[in-house]
Protein backbone atom coordinates (compact mmCIF):
# COMPACT_ATOMS: atom_id res chain seq x y z
CA UNK A 1 0.00 0.00 0.00
CA UNK A 2 2.86 2.18 0.17
CA UNK A 3 3.38 2.85 -2.92
CA UNK A 4 -0.40 3.11 -3.79
CA UNK A 5 -0.06 7.43 -3.49
CA UNK A 6 2.75 7.09 -6.04
CA UNK A 7 1.49 4.94 -8.24
CA UNK A 8 -2.00 7.53 -8.37
CA UNK A 9 -0.43 10.19 -8.43
CA UNK A 10 2.00 8.93 -11.30
CA UNK A 11 -1.17 8.22 -13.09
CA UNK A 12 -2.80 11.60 -13.33
CA UNK A 13 0.28 13.17 -14.25
CA UNK A 14 0.20 10.50 -17.38
CA UNK A 15 -3.27 11.13 -17.82
CA UNK A 16 -2.72 14.31 -17.99
CA UNK A 17 -0.48 14.28 -20.87
CA UNK A 18 -3.39 12.09 -22.59
CA UNK A 19 -5.96 14.82 -22.44
CA UNK A 20 -4.00 16.70 -24.46
CA UNK A 21 -2.65 14.18 -26.89
CA UNK A 22 -6.41 12.90 -26.81
CA UNK A 23 -8.57 15.99 -27.31
CA UNK A 24 -8.08 18.23 -29.91
CA UNK A 25 -8.05 14.98 -31.85
CA UNK A 26 -11.46 14.18 -30.66
CA UNK A 27 -12.37 17.75 -31.76
CA UNK A 28 -11.27 16.77 -35.36
CA UNK A 29 -13.04 14.10 -35.38
CA UNK A 30 -16.26 15.36 -34.43
CA UNK A 31 -15.57 18.21 -37.18
CA UNK A 32 -14.31 16.09 -39.80
CA UNK A 33 -14.91 12.87 -39.12
CA UNK A 34 -11.63 11.45 -40.00
CA UNK A 35 -9.44 9.45 -37.59
CA UNK A 36 -5.85 11.55 -37.77
CA UNK A 37 -3.55 8.89 -37.85
CA UNK A 38 -0.24 11.58 -37.98
CA UNK A 39 -1.77 12.78 -34.74
CA UNK A 40 2.07 11.18 -32.96
CA UNK A 41 3.56 12.50 -36.01
CA UNK A 42 2.62 15.99 -35.30
CA UNK A 43 3.63 15.06 -32.17
CA UNK A 44 7.09 13.96 -33.06
CA UNK A 45 7.78 16.88 -35.25
CA UNK A 46 6.24 19.37 -33.11
CA UNK A 47 9.33 18.00 -30.33
CA UNK A 48 11.65 18.06 -33.03
CA UNK A 49 11.39 21.83 -33.65
CA UNK A 50 11.51 22.22 -29.83
CA UNK A 51 14.47 20.23 -29.42
CA UNK A 52 16.31 22.14 -32.22
CA UNK A 53 15.10 25.39 -31.20
CA UNK A 54 16.25 25.12 -28.03
CA UNK A 55 19.80 24.10 -28.98
CA UNK A 56 20.29 26.96 -31.54
CA UNK A 57 19.05 29.49 -28.92
CA UNK A 58 19.47 27.68 -25.64
CA UNK A 59 16.15 29.21 -24.74
CA UNK A 60 14.02 27.11 -22.30
CA UNK A 61 11.75 25.20 -24.58
CA UNK A 62 8.47 26.03 -22.60
CA UNK A 63 8.92 29.61 -24.10
CA UNK A 64 8.99 28.45 -27.35
CA UNK A 65 5.48 27.18 -26.93
CA UNK A 66 3.35 29.88 -28.12
CA UNK A 67 5.67 29.91 -31.86
CA UNK A 68 5.34 25.96 -32.13
CA UNK A 69 1.33 26.35 -31.51
CA UNK A 70 1.65 28.89 -34.25
CA UNK A 71 3.51 27.33 -36.98
CA UNK A 72 2.05 23.93 -36.55
CA UNK A 73 -1.70 26.15 -36.64
CA UNK A 74 -0.31 27.24 -40.35
CA UNK A 75 0.49 24.08 -41.32
CA UNK A 76 -2.72 22.20 -40.57
CA UNK A 77 -4.75 25.38 -41.40
CA UNK A 78 -2.96 24.48 -45.26
CA UNK A 79 -2.84 21.10 -45.12
CA UNK A 80 -6.81 20.24 -44.25
CA UNK A 81 -8.35 21.43 -47.75
CA UNK A 82 -6.37 18.26 -49.31
CA UNK A 83 -7.69 16.15 -46.45
CA UNK A 84 -10.89 17.69 -46.82
CA UNK A 85 -11.34 16.87 -50.66
CA UNK A 86 -10.51 13.22 -50.41
CA UNK A 87 -13.26 13.24 -47.76
CA UNK A 88 -15.59 14.95 -50.15
CA UNK A 89 -14.82 12.63 -53.09
CA UNK A 90 -17.41 10.86 -54.34
CA UNK A 91 -16.28 7.92 -55.83
CA UNK A 92 -15.73 4.78 -53.64
CA UNK A 93 -15.86 5.22 -50.19
CA UNK A 94 -14.59 8.61 -48.90
CA UNK A 95 -14.48 7.55 -45.32
CA UNK A 96 -11.74 4.63 -45.62
CA UNK A 97 -10.20 6.89 -48.00
CA UNK A 98 -9.34 9.19 -45.55
CA UNK A 99 -8.51 6.72 -43.01
CA UNK A 100 -5.72 5.63 -45.77
CA UNK A 101 -4.51 9.19 -46.36
CA UNK A 102 -3.47 9.93 -42.96
CA UNK A 103 -2.24 6.41 -42.48
CA UNK A 104 0.14 7.34 -45.71
CA UNK A 105 0.81 10.50 -44.05
CA UNK A 106 1.68 9.18 -41.03
CA UNK A 107 4.17 6.79 -42.64
CA UNK A 108 5.50 9.40 -44.98
CA UNK A 109 6.19 11.82 -41.89
CA UNK A 110 8.01 9.18 -39.78
CA UNK A 111 10.09 7.79 -43.24
CA UNK A 112 11.16 12.11 -43.80
CA UNK A 113 11.80 12.17 -39.54
CA UNK A 114 13.98 9.06 -39.94
CA UNK A 115 15.94 10.15 -42.79
CA UNK A 116 16.63 13.91 -41.32
CA UNK A 117 17.25 13.38 -37.56
CA UNK A 118 18.18 9.55 -37.94
CA UNK A 119 17.52 6.74 -35.16
CA UNK A 120 18.67 8.58 -32.31
CA UNK A 121 17.05 9.44 -29.14
CA UNK A 122 16.96 12.76 -26.99
CA UNK A 123 15.53 14.79 -24.46
CA UNK A 124 14.67 18.38 -24.61
CA UNK A 125 16.69 20.13 -21.25
CA UNK A 126 14.27 22.21 -19.30
CA UNK A 127 14.20 24.53 -16.58
CA UNK A 128 11.72 22.15 -14.80
CA UNK A 129 13.42 19.21 -15.28
CA UNK A 130 15.36 19.22 -12.04
CA UNK A 131 13.28 19.81 -9.47
CA UNK A 132 10.85 17.88 -7.97
CA UNK A 133 7.96 18.52 -5.06
CA UNK A 134 8.13 15.61 -2.13
CA UNK A 135 4.82 14.92 -0.36
CA UNK A 136 3.87 12.77 2.16
CA UNK A 137 0.65 11.06 2.41
CA UNK A 138 -0.17 9.10 5.27
CA UNK A 139 3.31 8.09 6.04
CA UNK A 140 3.90 7.28 2.34
CA UNK A 141 6.51 9.13 0.42
CA UNK A 142 5.55 10.84 -2.92
CA UNK A 143 7.88 12.65 -5.22
CA UNK A 144 6.26 14.42 -8.36
CA UNK A 145 8.83 16.04 -11.09
CA UNK A 146 8.53 19.70 -11.16
CA UNK A 147 8.24 19.19 -15.30
CA UNK A 148 5.39 16.54 -14.43
CA UNK A 149 3.25 19.09 -12.77
CA UNK A 150 4.08 21.74 -15.30
CA UNK A 151 2.97 19.22 -17.76
CA UNK A 152 -0.69 18.60 -15.82
CA UNK A 153 -0.81 22.17 -15.50
CA UNK A 154 -0.36 22.60 -19.27
CA UNK A 155 -3.22 19.86 -20.00
CA UNK A 156 -5.92 21.81 -17.72
CA UNK A 157 -5.05 25.02 -19.23
CA UNK A 158 -5.73 23.61 -22.96
CA UNK A 159 -8.74 21.75 -21.07
CA UNK A 160 -10.26 24.91 -20.19
CA UNK A 161 -9.13 27.40 -23.48
CA UNK A 162 -11.09 24.85 -25.60
CA UNK A 163 -14.00 25.11 -23.60
CA UNK A 164 -14.45 28.69 -23.00
CA UNK A 165 -13.93 28.68 -27.49
CA UNK A 166 -16.14 26.10 -27.71
CA UNK A 167 -19.09 27.05 -25.08
CA UNK A 168 -18.61 30.80 -24.84
CA UNK A 169 -17.56 32.18 -28.86
CA UNK A 170 -19.20 32.17 -31.72
CA UNK A 171 -17.33 30.43 -33.21
CA UNK A 172 -17.54 27.70 -30.95
CA UNK A 173 -21.04 27.39 -31.09
CA UNK A 174 -19.88 27.43 -35.04
CA UNK A 175 -17.90 24.35 -34.69
CA UNK A 176 -20.24 22.82 -32.42
CA UNK A 177 -22.98 23.12 -35.09
CA UNK A 178 -20.71 21.70 -37.69
CA UNK A 179 -19.77 18.74 -35.85
CA UNK A 180 -23.69 17.31 -35.14
CA UNK A 181 -25.15 19.19 -38.57
CA UNK A 182 -23.12 19.90 -41.44
CA UNK A 183 -25.90 21.22 -43.66
CA UNK A 184 -27.70 22.96 -41.05
CA UNK A 185 -24.69 24.46 -39.78
CA UNK A 186 -24.19 25.86 -43.34
CA UNK A 187 -27.87 27.14 -43.28
CA UNK A 188 -27.25 29.09 -40.35
CA UNK A 189 -23.87 30.18 -42.44
CA UNK A 190 -20.82 28.45 -40.81
CA UNK A 191 -18.21 28.20 -43.66
CA UNK A 192 -17.68 24.54 -42.98
CA UNK A 193 -14.66 24.28 -45.17
CA UNK A 194 -12.81 27.48 -43.05
CA UNK A 195 -13.87 26.64 -39.89
CA UNK A 196 -12.77 22.90 -41.12
CA UNK A 197 -9.26 24.64 -41.76
CA UNK A 198 -9.53 26.21 -37.98
CA UNK A 199 -10.23 23.19 -35.89
CA UNK A 200 -7.59 21.45 -38.36
CA UNK A 201 -4.82 23.95 -37.12
CA UNK A 202 -5.82 24.03 -34.00
CA UNK A 203 -5.52 20.50 -33.13
CA UNK A 204 -2.07 20.07 -34.98
CA UNK A 205 -0.73 23.36 -33.24
CA UNK A 206 -1.99 21.36 -29.62
CA UNK A 207 -0.53 18.40 -30.63
CA UNK A 208 3.35 19.53 -31.53
CA UNK A 209 3.37 22.27 -28.37
CA UNK A 210 2.31 18.66 -26.47
CA UNK A 211 5.27 17.43 -28.53
CA UNK A 212 7.72 19.61 -26.97
CA UNK A 213 6.21 18.14 -23.47
CA UNK A 214 6.68 14.87 -24.03
CA UNK A 215 9.82 15.94 -25.17
CA UNK A 216 11.03 17.39 -21.96
CA UNK A 217 9.43 14.50 -20.16
CA UNK A 218 10.29 11.82 -21.84
CA UNK A 219 12.11 11.83 -24.43
CA UNK A 220 12.26 11.98 -28.40
CA UNK A 221 13.27 10.02 -31.11
CA UNK A 222 11.78 10.18 -35.02
CA UNK A 223 9.80 6.59 -34.17
CA UNK A 224 7.80 8.55 -30.65
CA UNK A 225 4.39 8.71 -33.14
CA UNK A 226 3.26 5.09 -32.80
CA UNK A 227 2.74 5.16 -29.40
CA UNK A 228 0.99 8.33 -28.82
CA UNK A 229 -1.03 7.81 -31.51
CA UNK A 230 -1.81 4.42 -29.99
CA UNK A 231 -2.82 6.15 -26.81
CA UNK A 232 -5.15 8.87 -28.63
CA UNK A 233 -7.20 6.57 -30.00
CA UNK A 234 -7.01 4.93 -27.06
CA UNK A 235 -8.47 7.69 -24.73
CA UNK A 236 -10.69 8.87 -27.99
CA UNK A 237 -12.93 5.53 -28.12
CA UNK A 238 -12.60 4.77 -24.44
CA UNK A 239 -14.41 8.36 -23.74
CA UNK A 240 -16.65 7.58 -27.34
CA UNK A 241 -15.98 9.08 -30.52
CA UNK A 242 -16.47 12.09 -30.88
CA UNK A 243 -17.89 13.06 -26.81
CA UNK A 244 -15.50 15.81 -25.95
CA UNK A 245 -16.48 15.90 -22.38
CA UNK A 246 -15.73 12.11 -22.06
CA UNK A 247 -11.88 12.33 -22.79
CA UNK A 248 -10.39 14.55 -19.57
CA UNK A 249 -11.72 11.28 -17.67
CA UNK A 250 -10.96 8.66 -20.04
CA UNK A 251 -7.33 10.18 -20.44
CA UNK A 252 -7.03 10.18 -16.24
CA UNK A 253 -8.64 6.31 -16.74
CA UNK A 254 -5.77 5.27 -19.34
CA UNK A 255 -2.91 7.02 -17.27
CA UNK A 256 -4.51 5.39 -13.97
CA UNK A 257 -4.58 2.13 -15.65
CA UNK A 258 -1.03 1.91 -16.73
CA UNK A 259 0.85 3.53 -13.52
CA UNK A 260 -0.93 0.82 -11.25
CA UNK A 261 -0.15 -1.95 -13.65
CA UNK A 262 3.28 -1.06 -14.13
CA UNK A 263 3.99 -0.59 -10.18
CA UNK A 264 2.17 -3.56 -9.22
CA UNK A 265 2.39 -6.10 -12.17
CA UNK A 266 4.45 -6.22 -15.14
CA UNK A 267 5.58 -3.32 -16.77
CA UNK A 268 6.27 -5.05 -20.19
CA UNK A 269 3.12 -5.98 -20.60
CA UNK A 270 0.98 -2.82 -19.70
CA UNK A 271 0.27 -2.02 -22.89
CA UNK A 272 -1.55 -5.37 -23.41
CA UNK A 273 -3.86 -4.78 -20.13
CA UNK A 274 -4.97 -1.09 -21.32
CA UNK A 275 -6.13 -2.88 -24.68
CA UNK A 276 -7.66 -5.70 -22.52
CA UNK A 277 -9.40 -3.33 -20.67
CA UNK A 278 -10.58 -0.86 -23.44
CA UNK A 279 -11.83 -4.57 -25.19
CA UNK A 280 -14.01 -5.35 -22.05
CA UNK A 281 -15.63 -1.63 -21.57
CA UNK A 282 -16.44 -1.86 -25.27
CA UNK A 283 -18.14 -4.95 -24.94
CA UNK A 284 -20.35 -3.92 -22.00
CA UNK A 285 -20.73 -0.14 -23.33
CA UNK A 286 -19.36 0.07 -27.35
CA UNK A 287 -20.60 3.81 -27.49
CA UNK A 288 -17.23 4.59 -25.05
CA UNK A 289 -17.48 4.72 -21.27
CA UNK A 290 -20.74 7.35 -21.16
CA UNK A 291 -22.57 5.84 -24.04
CA UNK A 292 -22.52 8.67 -25.57
CA UNK A 293 -19.90 8.19 -28.45
CA UNK A 294 -20.89 7.80 -32.43
CA UNK B 1 -40.16 43.04 -58.10
CA UNK B 2 -38.81 39.75 -58.41
CA UNK B 3 -36.82 38.86 -55.27
CA UNK B 4 -36.04 35.34 -56.45
CA UNK B 5 -35.80 34.76 -60.05
CA UNK B 6 -34.62 30.68 -60.77
CA UNK B 7 -34.12 30.41 -64.57
CA UNK B 8 -34.37 27.19 -66.23
CA UNK B 9 -31.77 25.62 -63.78
CA UNK B 10 -31.39 21.71 -63.94
CA UNK B 11 -30.01 19.69 -61.68
CA UNK B 12 -27.40 15.78 -61.66
CA UNK B 13 -26.80 13.43 -58.82
CA UNK B 14 -24.22 11.86 -60.55
CA UNK B 15 -25.66 10.82 -63.73
CA UNK B 16 -29.21 11.06 -62.82
CA UNK B 17 -30.88 14.00 -63.47
CA UNK B 18 -33.09 15.63 -61.04
CA UNK B 19 -34.51 18.72 -62.21
CA UNK B 20 -35.09 19.68 -65.87
CA UNK B 21 -35.40 23.15 -66.72
CA UNK B 22 -37.03 24.84 -64.17
CA UNK B 23 -38.35 28.57 -63.99
CA UNK B 24 -40.03 30.24 -61.34
CA UNK B 25 -40.45 33.28 -59.98
CA UNK B 26 -41.33 34.61 -56.56
CA UNK B 27 -42.33 38.78 -56.13
CA UNK B 28 -41.29 40.36 -52.67
CA UNK B 29 -43.60 39.82 -50.11
CA UNK B 30 -45.60 37.22 -51.44
CA UNK B 31 -46.23 33.62 -50.26
CA UNK B 32 -45.47 31.41 -53.52
CA UNK B 33 -45.96 27.88 -52.81
CA UNK B 34 -44.60 24.62 -54.66
CA UNK B 35 -46.26 21.45 -54.51
CA UNK B 36 -46.15 17.86 -56.07
CA UNK B 37 -45.58 14.27 -55.30
CA UNK B 38 -42.62 12.41 -53.25
CA UNK B 39 -39.90 12.55 -55.03
CA UNK B 40 -40.97 15.62 -57.60
CA UNK B 41 -37.46 16.86 -56.83
CA UNK B 42 -39.07 19.72 -54.34
CA UNK B 43 -36.53 19.53 -51.57
CA UNK B 44 -33.70 19.31 -54.49
CA UNK B 45 -35.20 22.44 -55.57
CA UNK B 46 -35.14 24.48 -52.41
CA UNK B 47 -31.38 22.93 -52.01
CA UNK B 48 -30.34 23.98 -55.36
CA UNK B 49 -31.80 27.49 -54.29
CA UNK B 50 -29.87 28.00 -50.76
CA UNK B 51 -26.69 26.54 -52.51
CA UNK B 52 -26.73 23.47 -50.59
CA UNK B 53 -26.42 21.41 -54.23
CA UNK B 54 -24.95 22.53 -57.20
CA UNK B 55 -26.69 23.47 -60.51
CA UNK B 56 -25.90 21.86 -63.51
CA UNK B 57 -27.59 24.75 -65.62
CA UNK B 58 -29.19 27.87 -65.34
CA UNK B 59 -29.07 30.75 -63.08
CA UNK B 60 -30.72 31.38 -59.69
CA UNK B 61 -31.11 35.16 -59.40
CA UNK B 62 -31.97 36.78 -56.02
CA UNK B 63 -32.39 40.53 -56.20
CA UNK B 64 -30.29 40.80 -59.14
CA UNK B 65 -27.38 38.85 -57.74
CA UNK B 66 -26.54 35.66 -58.93
CA UNK B 67 -26.67 33.23 -56.35
CA UNK B 68 -26.63 30.00 -58.34
CA UNK B 69 -22.19 28.85 -57.69
CA UNK B 70 -21.69 30.24 -54.42
CA UNK B 71 -21.70 28.18 -51.24
CA UNK B 72 -24.58 27.39 -48.88
CA UNK B 73 -23.35 30.08 -46.04
CA UNK B 74 -22.78 32.90 -48.37
CA UNK B 75 -26.18 32.57 -50.50
CA UNK B 76 -27.99 33.33 -46.47
CA UNK B 77 -25.56 35.74 -45.59
CA UNK B 78 -27.66 37.56 -48.51
CA UNK B 79 -30.94 36.89 -46.79
CA UNK B 80 -32.72 33.53 -47.88
CA UNK B 81 -32.95 30.94 -45.88
CA UNK B 82 -34.35 27.40 -45.49
CA UNK B 83 -35.82 25.49 -42.41
CA UNK B 84 -35.00 22.23 -43.67
CA UNK B 85 -37.29 19.30 -44.24
CA UNK B 86 -37.34 16.88 -40.71
CA UNK B 87 -36.16 20.36 -39.22
CA UNK B 88 -32.56 19.51 -38.95
CA UNK B 89 -31.86 20.79 -35.67
CA UNK B 90 -28.72 20.67 -33.34
CA UNK B 91 -30.09 17.48 -31.46
CA UNK B 92 -26.82 17.82 -28.62
CA UNK B 93 -27.47 21.30 -28.38
CA UNK B 94 -29.82 23.43 -26.29
CA UNK B 95 -32.86 25.15 -27.84
CA UNK B 96 -31.25 28.80 -26.69
CA UNK B 97 -28.05 27.65 -28.26
CA UNK B 98 -30.14 26.04 -31.53
CA UNK B 99 -31.71 29.67 -31.93
CA UNK B 100 -28.62 31.49 -31.25
CA UNK B 101 -26.42 29.55 -33.87
CA UNK B 102 -29.13 31.40 -36.52
CA UNK B 103 -27.29 34.76 -35.40
CA UNK B 104 -23.68 33.32 -36.32
CA UNK B 105 -23.54 35.85 -39.06
CA UNK B 106 -22.02 39.11 -38.41
CA UNK B 107 -24.38 40.68 -39.76
CA UNK B 108 -26.96 39.60 -37.45
CA UNK B 109 -24.80 38.83 -34.39
CA UNK B 110 -24.63 41.98 -33.15
CA UNK B 111 -28.45 42.31 -32.42
CA UNK B 112 -29.33 39.12 -31.13
CA UNK B 113 -30.02 39.25 -27.73
CA UNK B 114 -32.38 41.48 -28.98
CA UNK B 115 -34.07 39.08 -31.80
CA UNK B 116 -33.97 36.39 -29.38
CA UNK B 117 -36.35 38.18 -27.26
CA UNK B 118 -38.57 38.93 -30.03
CA UNK B 119 -38.61 35.16 -30.97
CA UNK B 120 -39.20 33.77 -27.69
CA UNK B 121 -42.34 36.35 -27.63
CA UNK B 122 -43.25 34.51 -30.50
CA UNK B 123 -42.75 31.18 -29.11
CA UNK B 124 -42.82 31.66 -25.39
CA UNK B 125 -42.95 27.65 -25.03
CA UNK B 126 -39.25 27.82 -26.16
CA UNK B 127 -38.50 30.20 -23.52
CA UNK B 128 -39.66 27.49 -21.25
CA UNK B 129 -37.81 25.04 -22.67
CA UNK B 130 -34.38 27.42 -23.25
CA UNK B 131 -32.20 24.86 -21.29
CA UNK B 132 -33.03 21.81 -22.88
CA UNK B 133 -31.44 19.73 -25.56
CA UNK B 134 -33.24 19.83 -28.89
CA UNK B 135 -33.69 16.20 -28.73
CA UNK B 136 -35.59 15.95 -25.89
CA UNK B 137 -38.32 18.49 -27.47
CA UNK B 138 -41.54 17.06 -29.39
CA UNK B 139 -42.12 17.53 -33.26
CA UNK B 140 -43.97 20.53 -32.71
CA UNK B 141 -41.50 22.45 -30.34
CA UNK B 142 -38.75 20.76 -32.71
CA UNK B 143 -40.57 23.01 -35.53
CA UNK B 144 -40.71 26.18 -33.78
CA UNK B 145 -36.91 26.18 -33.20
CA UNK B 146 -36.58 25.16 -36.84
CA UNK B 147 -38.47 28.03 -37.33
CA UNK B 148 -37.04 30.77 -34.80
CA UNK B 149 -33.60 30.11 -35.75
CA UNK B 150 -34.26 30.98 -39.06
CA UNK B 151 -35.90 33.75 -37.72
CA UNK B 152 -32.63 35.26 -35.83
CA UNK B 153 -31.01 35.55 -39.60
CA UNK B 154 -33.08 38.16 -39.94
CA UNK B 155 -33.89 36.70 -43.39
CA UNK B 156 -35.71 38.49 -46.42
CA UNK B 157 -37.09 35.57 -47.61
CA UNK B 158 -37.38 32.37 -45.99
CA UNK B 159 -38.10 29.13 -47.66
CA UNK B 160 -40.02 25.86 -46.22
CA UNK B 161 -39.68 22.06 -46.63
CA UNK B 162 -42.77 20.02 -45.51
CA UNK B 163 -42.91 22.41 -42.46
CA UNK B 164 -46.32 20.50 -41.12
CA UNK B 165 -44.50 17.04 -41.89
CA UNK B 166 -44.85 14.46 -39.12
CA UNK B 167 -47.27 16.80 -36.87
CA UNK B 168 -50.27 16.59 -34.94
CA UNK B 169 -52.89 18.68 -36.41
CA UNK B 170 -53.08 21.12 -34.05
CA UNK B 171 -49.89 21.69 -34.45
CA UNK B 172 -49.82 22.07 -38.21
CA UNK B 173 -52.82 24.71 -37.63
CA UNK B 174 -50.36 26.26 -35.67
CA UNK B 175 -47.70 26.52 -37.97
CA UNK B 176 -49.85 27.67 -41.24
CA UNK B 177 -50.69 30.07 -38.76
CA UNK B 178 -47.00 31.35 -38.06
CA UNK B 179 -46.33 30.87 -41.48
CA UNK B 180 -49.23 33.22 -41.94
CA UNK B 181 -48.59 35.87 -40.02
CA UNK B 182 -44.95 35.89 -41.40
CA UNK B 183 -46.44 36.65 -44.93
CA UNK B 184 -48.76 39.64 -42.89
CA UNK B 185 -45.16 41.16 -41.86
CA UNK B 186 -44.30 41.53 -45.27
CA UNK B 187 -41.63 38.50 -44.96
CA UNK B 188 -41.23 36.80 -48.39
CA UNK B 189 -42.11 33.35 -48.46
CA UNK B 190 -41.18 30.04 -50.54
CA UNK B 191 -43.50 26.85 -49.13
CA UNK B 192 -43.09 23.49 -50.50
CA UNK B 193 -45.60 21.31 -49.21
CA UNK B 194 -47.93 18.30 -48.78
CA UNK B 195 -51.00 19.67 -47.30
CA UNK B 196 -51.97 20.78 -50.68
CA UNK B 197 -55.48 22.07 -49.44
CA UNK B 198 -54.23 24.40 -46.62
CA UNK B 199 -51.30 25.36 -49.27
CA UNK B 200 -53.42 26.79 -51.90
CA UNK B 201 -55.67 28.40 -49.75
CA UNK B 202 -52.56 30.38 -47.90
CA UNK B 203 -50.87 30.98 -51.14
CA UNK B 204 -50.68 33.78 -53.58
CA UNK B 205 -49.27 31.96 -56.14
CA UNK B 206 -48.73 28.20 -56.74
CA UNK B 207 -46.56 26.21 -58.88
CA UNK B 208 -47.32 22.33 -59.33
CA UNK B 209 -43.82 19.94 -59.78
CA UNK B 210 -43.84 16.86 -61.36
CA UNK B 211 -41.28 14.48 -62.01
CA UNK B 212 -38.66 17.24 -62.03
CA UNK B 213 -40.42 19.42 -63.74
CA UNK B 214 -42.63 22.26 -63.77
CA UNK B 215 -45.82 20.88 -65.04
CA UNK B 216 -48.38 23.89 -64.00
CA UNK B 217 -48.81 27.19 -62.05
CA UNK B 218 -51.49 29.93 -61.13
CA UNK B 219 -53.16 31.02 -58.10
CA UNK B 220 -55.09 28.68 -55.50
CA UNK B 221 -58.16 29.35 -56.71
CA UNK B 222 -57.77 28.53 -60.53
CA UNK B 223 -55.73 25.46 -59.63
CA UNK B 224 -58.50 24.55 -57.13
CA UNK B 225 -60.49 24.51 -60.12
CA UNK B 226 -58.63 22.84 -62.25
CA UNK B 227 -59.78 19.41 -62.90
CA UNK B 228 -56.34 17.59 -63.28
CA UNK B 229 -54.92 19.36 -59.79
CA UNK B 230 -58.12 18.30 -58.30
CA UNK B 231 -57.43 14.23 -59.16
CA UNK B 232 -54.02 14.59 -58.64
CA UNK B 233 -53.63 16.47 -55.17
CA UNK B 234 -56.77 16.89 -53.54
CA UNK B 235 -58.48 13.63 -54.15
CA UNK B 236 -62.12 14.60 -55.45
Amino acid sequence: MELLPQALADGVMLGGIYITIAIAFSLTYGVMHVIDFAVGEWIMFGAFTGYYLNKWTGLDPFLFLPVIFVAYFGVGYLIQPVIHRVLSGTKGNPFLMGLVFTFGLAIMFKGLALTVFGYYSNSIPSMFSEGAFNFDVFGAAVTIPTVRLVGLAYALAITAVLHYMLKKTNFGLGVRALAQHKDAAGLMGVNSRRTGSYVYGIYVGISAMTGVLLGCILSIGAQMGNEYTIFAFFVVVLAGMGYLAGVPWAALLLGLVQSIFMIYFNPSHTLLAVFVILYLILLISPRGLFGKGV
Amino acid sequence: MKVLDVQSISVKYGDIQALWDISFSVAKGQLVALIGANGAGKTTTLKALCGLIPVAGGEIGYNGTVTSGLPVHKVVDLGITLVPEGRQLFPKMSVEDNLLVGAYLKRTHSKRSQTLKKIYSIFPRLEERRTQSAETLSGGEQQMVAIGRALMQDPQVIMFDEPSLGLSPIMVQEVFKVIQDLHREGLTIFLVEQNVHQTLKVADYCYVMENGRIVGQGTGKELEADQSIREAYLGF
